[in-house]
């Protein structure tokens, strides 16, 4: 892997659910710790509920960590205190969101989140230059003519347009990383591909960092080198993308890989309908989190969470019964 | 059942600028666009007017009142003459200028207590509304608290407390105790808002909490707090002249409350000076009736599904075809879908969704219906099955939908009662918004049996477990609600819902899109068991075609609101004749073979208010010849499918542009 960029140990967030009184707390995301290297995509993959936009907007200091630390560049984040040192922070990691349509504001030109990155991370530039960077940040996703382009409000773009705006205002704060949280999901077939490959293009260009989080693992496999399974809140396996859909090793990688719908592939309809549901993460207790679907759950896996564990060169899974190759 | 929110279907708005008038989007503005609403609504107008015509008054009663309005040198108490417009006062002042002087205390009543009870609204109603937790808490108990207060009478002690202390008083209690209406508003609304990523996306980027609140908060909210201002107004108009009019205002002020109380006390009616009683009381309800017109107007304006239009209104004929087919449906089709056109109504014209789209389905069978957002798709399966209508009042402007032989479009709701449901039935895209909350399962499935059927309290609760059971939901969950079930088990209720008699058809409008690829994929598969096992009709929209790849006999591709390609699915998967067909399937990453790039297909659909002259697909089609511009390609069979592209029966053509174009 390159140099490290970010890195989280055992990061963890926890919410309070029910009433006033309630004790109960939902365990959204436990222990979780991986890194991002300089210039990696990282895919970040995992059904709805599985802590995914908690994990982004954990990176993003929306929320603070219940437990557990994020390194940014090797320095804690929790110790961020300063205003000048948050700020420099949202400067280096930037967010794009899930919904094209609900991530602008309405009464906005489009290029207001673009030009108030601006304001706030590059005082550099001149008040007068102001606008010829929002161009040129318009210009840089593939929106054109940006002078067009900039005078027009969010309903007047499509899904994919708005989405590329979205791209644009995270680019503006020249940051290292981008947090993607879903950037495809809500568009259409036709154009999530011009998303993806606008990311790619980033980081051929620009060198920057992405965590794509996704439930969409043949999108995860176009554009990541290396990808995270996360099952209810823990990290169930990780390792390089190709290896990972070669020969998935935690049983719900397996059964995540086999659900992918595929146009391409011959499909045999004598699989049954797994009618499983994921688990309720409300005070979970101890043991695997996937034992109750796991076609090879074992007496252990009852009473012991499994640790994430190396296995092979640069693989780690957290499975009692997954065996090396 | 009730209507469903038609989301994914055509946006009339034309919200695909890149091929409507490029000047006319570009020179488009929000005030613009406030101002022509404005424009063309007569509530809005005539509240304006009146409001405009009051303010004059108010500003200038020196240059337009013919006399001094506390002069008693006049005759008193005589009728209207050429010299006093409405007569004079028992006490020899001129009615007329009176009323005149009057108008400058209303409107500044108004305009203050507006002002003062909508600033505490907003900043009571955002800051709850936002920071939420224990502030929330507080605010909202005061909001509530001022809100349930009997204001008239609490207004009348004060009142009466603080008796001949002037205006400033009066302001100051009207609008510390008139802003707890707004306020709730503001604050549900402000809650509503506090999910939206952009708000998120202000906090990532570093911005303040007081920018968020004050930059992006409040402008989304101008017409909620321009509603608050006129709201207070006009209760201010209507209780400070309550208050003058029994006597608990300054009895020396120049207010049309307080003639009426002088009025009053000499029985102006009873005594020949009718207009001193009757003017005032004219002036307080037209100076109200502005206020209100225009909060009506307002409303009109920020949600327009308040002002619903009809086609024919604006020059689209609905050329209906008699009840009697044509030609006589096949008695296997369980539908015949003959040359539909739908169409919406739109600001800038009529905007054709459906345009002359004409299919078969066999009994048993399973259709697909693939499509890009708003191509039609959504709108199309609506109006096979007869629920268009608000928020969105699309209308069936042509053609036929035989259902088992009947013509559904010339049926009346009271026939289609008949049939929805028992004979065809409908799963809605998300199925949290098409159950209903606060209802059981159990209850929602008793609903749908006695509004369609007689059956006993007994049967239909057998029959509710045995649906249940049959898309694999244990039956204790008949009594939850709808919140209580994950997303993939809500699906799988609706799913039972529809199957509650057994009908020849069931239509599915994105029943997967809320799942994800595990949930999918089962729920996939329970369809097509389902289907096998009970020999129902499927028709099933989606925008992800690899979905149906496997499950659907044929396939409908829609494109621009018509038929692209339609076909056996299998045949239609090889062939891939049209290259919209092409480029769909060529945009799906894979998991299997070489990670190849992509391209997807550039561009974006047109918009359907100006569909392109030619073929509808040419601006982003990589084959694209000269021809293709120049008429529109018809959809002509070719080996059993039907494909509307010139480039059929010239496939080595296609070869050739494929090499270069795609490689």
């Amino acid at each position: 892997m390159n140099e490290s960029l970010l890195r989280t140990e055992r990061l963890t967030r926890h919410f309070r659910v029910g009433g006033l009184l309630s004790r109960q707390s939902l365990h959204a995301v436990d222990d979780v710790s991986f890194e991002i290297g300089r210039g990696e995509i990282v895919a970040l993959v995992g059904e709805s509920g599985s802590g995914k936009s908690t994990i982004a907007r954990l990176l993003a200091r929306v929320y603070k960590p219940s437990q557990g630390e994020i390194y940014f560049e090797g320095r804690p984040v929790s110790g961020l205190s300063t205003r000048g040192a948050k700020l420099a922070y949202s400067s280096d990691v930037a967010m794009v969101f899930q919904d094209p349509y609900s991530s602008m504001n309405p009464v906005y030109r489009i290029t207001h989140p673009i030009g108030r990155s601006i304001a706030l991370h590059r005082r550099d530039v001149a008040r007068g230059k102001q606008e010829y960077e929002v161009e040129k940040a318009l210009g840089e996703v593939g929106l054109m003519p940006p002078g067009r382009v900039a005078g027009k409000f969010p309903h007047e773009l499509s899904g994919g347009q708005r989405q590329r705006v979205g791209f644009a205002a995270a680019l503006a704060v020249r940051p290292k990383l981008i947090v993607a949280d879903e950037p495809v999901s809500m568009l259409d077939v036709s154009i999530r591909i011009g998303v993806l490959n606008l990311m790619s293009e980033l980081r051929e260009r620009e060198g920057l960092s992405f965590l794509y989080i996704t439930h969409d693992v043949a999108s995860a496999r176009y554009i990541a080198d290396r990808v995270l399974v996360l099952y209810a809140g823990h990290l169930v396996e990780e390792g390089p993308t190709e290896e990972v859909i070669r020969r998935p090793k935690h049983p719900y990688t397996q059964l995540l890989l086999s659900a992918v719908p595929d146009p391409r592939a011959p499909l045999g309809l004598s699989d049954a309908a797994d009618v499983g549901e994921p688990p309720k993460v409300i005070d979970p207790g101890e043991g695997c989190r996937f034992r109750d679907r796991c076609p090879l759950a074992i007496a252990m896996c009852e009473t012991v969470t499994p640790e994430l564990r190396q296995i092979g060169s640069r693989r780690r899974v957290a499975c009692h019964v997954a065996e090396p190759d | 059942m009730t209507l469903p929110s038609v989301a994914d279907s055509v946006e009339p708005a034309g919200s695909t600028v890149g091929s409507g008038p490029p000047e006319e989007a570009t020179k488009r503005r929000a005030g613009a666009d406030l101002f022509r609403a404005v424009a063309h609504n007569r509530k809005a107008l005539v509240g304006l007017g009146l409001l405009l015509f009051f303010l004059v008054l108010a500003i200038f009663p020196g240059e337009i009142a013919p006399h001094d309005p506390r002069a008693k040198i006049y005759p008193r108490g005589i009728g209207p003459s050429a010299h006093h417009l409405f007569g004079t006062t028992a006490y020899g002042e001129d009615v007329f200028s009176q009323l005149i002087w009057g108008t400058r205390q209303s409107v500044l009543i108004a305009f203050a207590v507006g002002g003062l009870a909508t600033l505490i609204a907003v900043l009571v109603g955002v800051t709850a509304g936002y920071l939420g937790g224990t502030t929330d808490g507080v605010l909202s108990l005061i909001t509530d608290v001022i809100l349930v207060i009997p204001i008239f009478p609490l207004i009348i002690v004060i009142a009466a407390y603080e008796r001949n202390s002037g205006l400033v008083t009066l302001v100051l209690v009207l609008g510390a105790l008139g802003w707890s209406y707004g306020a709730r508003q503001l604050r549900s609304q402000t809650l509503s808002l506090r999910r939206r990523d952009f708000l998120e996306a202000a906090v990532v980027r570093g911005e303040r909490k007081s920018y968020v609140i004050v930059r992006e908060i409040l402008p989304t909210m101008t017409s909620l707090i321009l509603a608050s201002f006129l709201g207070a107004a006009l209760y201010a108009v209507l209780f400070a002249a309550g208050l003058q009019f029994i006597g608990l205002g300054d009895p020396n002020s120049l207010s049309w409350g307080t003639m009426l109380y002088w009025a009053e006390n000499n029985e102006a009616l009873g005594a020949g000076m009718p207009y001193w009683a009757i003017m005032p009381g004219v002036c307080i309800a037209l100076l109200g009736a502005a206020f209100a017109l225009l909060n009506y107007a307002f409303d009109e304006i920020s949600s327009p599904s308040l002002r619903l239009r009809k086609l024919e209104a604006r020059g689209v004929d609905a050329e209906l075809p008699a009840a009697v087919p044509a030609r006589p449906p096949d008695p296997k089709n369980v539908l015949e879908v003959r040359d539909l056109s739908v169409a919406y109504a739109s600001e800038q014209g009529p905007v054709v969704a459906v345009d002359g789209i004409s299919f078969d389905l066999r009994g048993g069978e399973f259709l697909g219906i693939v499509g890009e957002s708003a191509c039609g798709k959504s709108t199309l399966v609506y109006a096979i099955a007869r629920l268009l209508g608000a928020p969105l009042a699309g209308e069936i402007t042509h053609g036929q939908v035989l259902f088992k032989g009947r013509d559904m479009v010339t049926l009346s709701d009271k026939q289609l009662r008949h049939i929805r449901w028992r004979d065809y039935s409908v799963v809605m895209q998300s199925a949290m918004n098409a159950l209903n909350p606060v209802l059981t399962i159990a209850a929602q499935m008793r609903d749908a049996c006695e509004a369609h059927s007689t059956m006993s309290k007994r049967e239909i609760e057998k029959r509710s477990r045995e649906v249940l059971r049959l898309v694999s939901i244990d039956p204790v969950h008949l009594h939850s609600y709808p919140h209580q079930l994950s997303g993939g088990m809500r699906q799988r209720a609706m799913i039972a819902m529809a199957l509650l008699f057994t009908p020849e058809l069931i239509i599915m409008d994105e029943p997967t899109s809320a799942l994800d690829v595990v949930g999918q994929r089962s729920l996939m598969v329970q369809i097509k068991e389902l289907q096998e096992q009970l020999g129902f009709a499927v028709i099933f929209v989606t925008h992800d075609m690899s979905l149906v790849r496997h499950f659907s006999d044929r396939l409908l591709v829609m494109y621009a609101a018509q038929v692209a390609e339609l076909g056996r699915t299998d045949q239609l998967f090889e062939r891939r004749l049209h290259p919209y067909t092409r480029g769909l399937l060529e945009a799906f990453p894979s998991i299997h073979g070489m990670n190849e790039r992509l391209v997807g297909i550039p561009g974006q659909p047109p918009d359907l208010l100006h569909p392109p002259e030619g073929c509808r697909f040419a601006p982003r089609c990589p084959f694209v010849m000269e021809r293709c511009r120049a008429a529109q390609p018809a959809l002509l069979p070719v080996d059993g499918e039907l494909v509307r592209c010139i480039l059929h029966g010239e496939a080595a053509v296609l070869e050739t542009a494929s090499k270069e174009g795609v490689a």
